[in-house]
């Protein structure tokens, strides 16, 4: 079986190869032959790659431990589902899950535009087929997944105890698919530059390819986030670490560029721009594999150094500088239509949105690499962590804030004196307000308080656009407010989902605002029956017990929790030791209201039998959950635009 | 003025917004990364108190009193060893012998490292050492 599936990557390798060139070909001979070869060459790539999953999948089900890849990452005991997702557990499986997904997008592709006879479109599938060869080269002779062991172990090393989590076997895929996705608009950007092809029509294709997978990735992080506050136990779900940034830093370029591909389809402009972002988003989404891959720079999350590392920066070198290369040769293409008119306008202010969002990267990508960028530089190594991304990123992050509210009220081409005073009076005084009443509640310091402010001012500014809408089509309506708000987002799909999507942000900027300025810790040694106070709560250690579960030894302090002197719940702080690896895991005790988090730690138990118990207040940390959510749904709506213009146009 | 020149003047201000909070955040914040060995062989306190540190725990050296919670342990690059105390909890994947990184500041007094972060590496256990050779 093994053989089946190094055969199967072999052959995906030949078939890339094939695609692109028979590709090549019919693009530059005109003839349509090559291109649908090319074409099914794709499809068979998609095929051969979900053939190798399975095989690799049914090796790891059956805890086969004559593959490596098996006894690495799997043991007899392991439950199924884990072994299962063990598949992206390791370097070659993750490896092998990017190629099925970068296969599976360049199918979906050429099945979305299965009736599109242009060209364009087998230049855009080129472009996916050659980062296939990238992959699917890899996969053959440098990272295989197939590798036969001499002489196979009874029993595999066990699956990593931290990647034992429900969220670990969501998450990777999930973010892959963000991750991946991005190949699609950089195929776009690449078709335009390799055919010379003018028009907008394909930016407002490459913009609803760009929502859908960068909203994947928002999710992908989230979930990751959300696992390091579960999983990780230190109180925390964002820690600046280089794979979390890794993570971040195409979803900030990304997110600038939805925002200035609307200027370009409104006007004309930034064209260069925009497909410069394109390009910098997927390569830094190839970046961000190579970080959690190489093991170049230390994290929680990179699990391995390996060897793949040299492989990846050179696909990374090789192409961005053939990027760049048809930027600079297809200069004349992507000469402006139009002038900017004034600073205060929409355009304006997405404008100074990109380019804080560029700069945020920047920063960003500076402090993740630091170590290498300092010893280049100066000689010596510095490195930097959470403090300074605080430091650094966050006043950027708090003038994106201010701009996701004046941006959309300020009109195209020039905002008036009279709309600016109409636009930016109420906001601005509830945001005053806002931050007012925030005070006695003890928010103190320029951030929070700009942080407060933004956020009133920004909701405001989207309940009043909803209004205006309302306002506009009232003559028509008499139904209630909730319907009303329904049929006009149903309208304008695009534009009230962005300002759901807006929402969605506000809310997380005050979850991270309250979770992190107004979080409170307190631990202390607790016999049964006695109690450790952390704000307006008492944990009182009911006892302690331990049981064995499949394959663990599990150790729980039982706390009953108070709030204000009442009775709210029974908590059950954890730690695992895991037989495989006697390494011990701490599961976190999540006390959930809406407002706050209790979160409780087992520290462990003590000689005299007393538990060592950790205990964090992190207020408002729900907002940054609901906030996603909220952002996915916004996302979701403006993505459903969508169909109906594909309906029109098969109507028309 | 015109408005390209207005955009590059707006570009230029945030390009230099960005740069001063990187060039103080990098000198209030930036840590100096160093071997074991190398802050072992200073002879005088360093100017910089910031540090971070790559090493392996030191077996046998580990002493963890988890009612304060507080570790202190030797760290080691297999020539010089320096002393670390963290306080705070020992993270799940710490043991003897694992790699681990360390950032906090430098006391050179005690030759101890008083960390505020403390980052173990997953161990290299998971991956490919100890199943032998791949059938050829």
């Amino acid at each position: 079986m093994s053989e089946l599936g190094r055969l199967a990557l072999l052959l995906g390798f030949a078939c890339s190869i094939f695609a692109v060139g028979s590709i090549a070909w019919g693009l530059r001979t005109g003839y349509s032959g090559p291109l649908r070869s090319g074409r099914r060459a794709v499809w068979t790539v998609c095929a051969l790659a979900l053939l190798a999953v399975i095989l690799l999948e049914r090796a790891l089900l059956a805890r086969d431990m004559s593959y490596r890849y098996v006894a690495e990452h799997t043991s007899k005991d392991l439950p199924l589902h884990y072994a299962f997702s063990a598949l992206w557990a390791g370097q070659e499986g993750s490896l092998l899950l990017w190629l099925l997904i970068l296969s599976a997008y360049g199918s979906a592709f050429l099945f979305a535009y299965r009736k599109r006879l242009d060209p364009f479109y087998d230049a855009v599938a080129m472009v996916i087929a050659t980062v296939m060869i990238f992959f699917t080269g890899l996969l053959t002779f440098v990272s295989s997944p197939f590798r036969i062991l001499a002489t196979p172990p009874p029993d595999g090393m066990g699956l990593n105890p931290l990647l034992q989590d429900p969220g670990m076997m969501i998450h990777p895929p999930i973010l892959y698919t963000g991750y991946v996705g991005f190949i699609v608009p950089f195929g776009f950007a690449m078709a335009v530059l390799l055919l010379n092809r003018s028009g907008t029509r394909w930016i407002e294709e490459v913009r609803r390819w760009t929502l859908f997978c960068w909203g994947f990735l928002g999710v992908g992080i989230l979930l990751g986030a959300r696992w390091a506050y579960v999983e990780l136990g230190w109180g925390g779900y964002w820690g600046w670490d280089p794979v979390e940034n890794a993570s971040l830093m195409p979803w900030l370029v990304g997110t600038g560029f939805l925002h200035s591909v609307m200027i370009e389809q409104r006007r004309g402009m930034l064209k260069t721009w925009n497909i410069a972002l394109i390009a910098l988003t997927f390569e830094l989404s190839i970046f961000g594999t190579f970080l959690t891959r190489s093991g170049v720079l230390t994290s929680v999350h990179s699990f391995a150094e390996s060897n793949i590392g040299p492989w990846f920066l050179s696909f990374i070198l090789i192409s961005g500088t053939a990027a760049t290369a048809l930027i600079l040769y297809r200069k004349a293409l992507l000469e402006s239509e139009n002038r900017m008119d004034a600073m205060i306008s929409r355009e304006g202010s997405f404008l100074f949105n990109n380019v804080l969002f560029v700069a945020l990267t920047f920063a960003t990508f500076l402090g993740t690499t630091f170590p290498v960028v300092s010893e280049a530089v100066t000689g010596t190594k510095i490195s930097v962590s959470a403090p300074f991304f605080n430091r650094v990123n966050v006043p950027i992050a708090l003038a994106l804030l201010l701009l996701t509210g004046a941006g959309p009220v300020l009109s195209w081409k020039r905002a008036t004196a009279s709309v600016l005073k109409r636009n930016f009076v109420l906001p601005t005084f509830m945001g005053i307000l806002a931050t007012g009443i925030a005070i006695p509640f003890g928010a103190e310091g320029v951030y929070p308080l700009v942080c407060i402010f933004g956020a009133a001012f920004v909701v405001t500014t989207i309940v009043m656009e909803f209004a205006r809408g309302i306002q506009a089509r009232k003559s028509a309506e008499t139904s209630a407010l909730p319907a009303q708000v329904v049929h006009l987002v149903k309208k304008n799909k695009r534009r009230y989902g962005g300002y759901i999507v807006h929402v969605g942000i506000v809310l997380l900027f005050v979850g991270v605002l309250g979770s992190s300025v107004f979080q409170k810790e307190a631990h202390a040694p607790l016999k049964t029956g006695e109690a450790l106070h952390i704000g307006p709560y008492t944990l009182t250690l009911r006892g302690v017990t331990e049981r064995q579960k499949e394959n663990a030894i599990l150790t729980t302090a039982i706390l009953g929790v108070e709030r204000g002197g009442k009775f709210v719940g029974t908590e059950h702080a954890s730690k695992a030791l895991y037989s495989k690896s006697q390494q011990p895991m701490t599961e976190v005790a999540l006390h959930w209201t809406p407002a706050e988090d209790l979160y409780m730690i087992l520290g462990g138990v003590n000689e005299d039998g007393s538990a060592s118990i950790q205990a964090y207040i992190n207020p408002l940390v729900s907002l940054v959950w609901g906030g996603g959510i909220v952002m996915v749904l916004g996302t979701l709506i403006a993505l459903s635009d969508r169909m109906r213009i594909r309906r029109e146009e098969q109507v028309g | 003025m015109g408005n390209s020149t207005r955009l590059i003047l707006m570009s230029l201000v945030v390009i230099a917004a960005v740069g001063y909070l990187i060039l103080t955040g990098v000198k209030q914040t930036g840590m100096q990364y160093m071997t074991v060995t190398e802050l072992a062989g200073l002879d005088r306190a360093p100017k910089a108190e910031g540090f971070r540190l790559d090493g392996t725990v030191a077996p046998g050296s580990v002493e963890y009193d988890q009612r304060e919670p507080k570790l202190q342990f030797q760290m080691t690059d297999g020539k010089e060893n320096i002393s670390v105390v963290y306080e705070g909890l020992m993270p799940d994947a710490f043991a003897d012998g694992r790699e681990v990184v360390v950032e906090g500041s430098y006391r050179h007094a005690e030759r101890a490292i008083y960390a505020s972060k403390l980052v173990t590496k997953c161990p290299s256990k998971y991956e490919a050492k100890g199943l032998g050779k791949d059938k050829s």
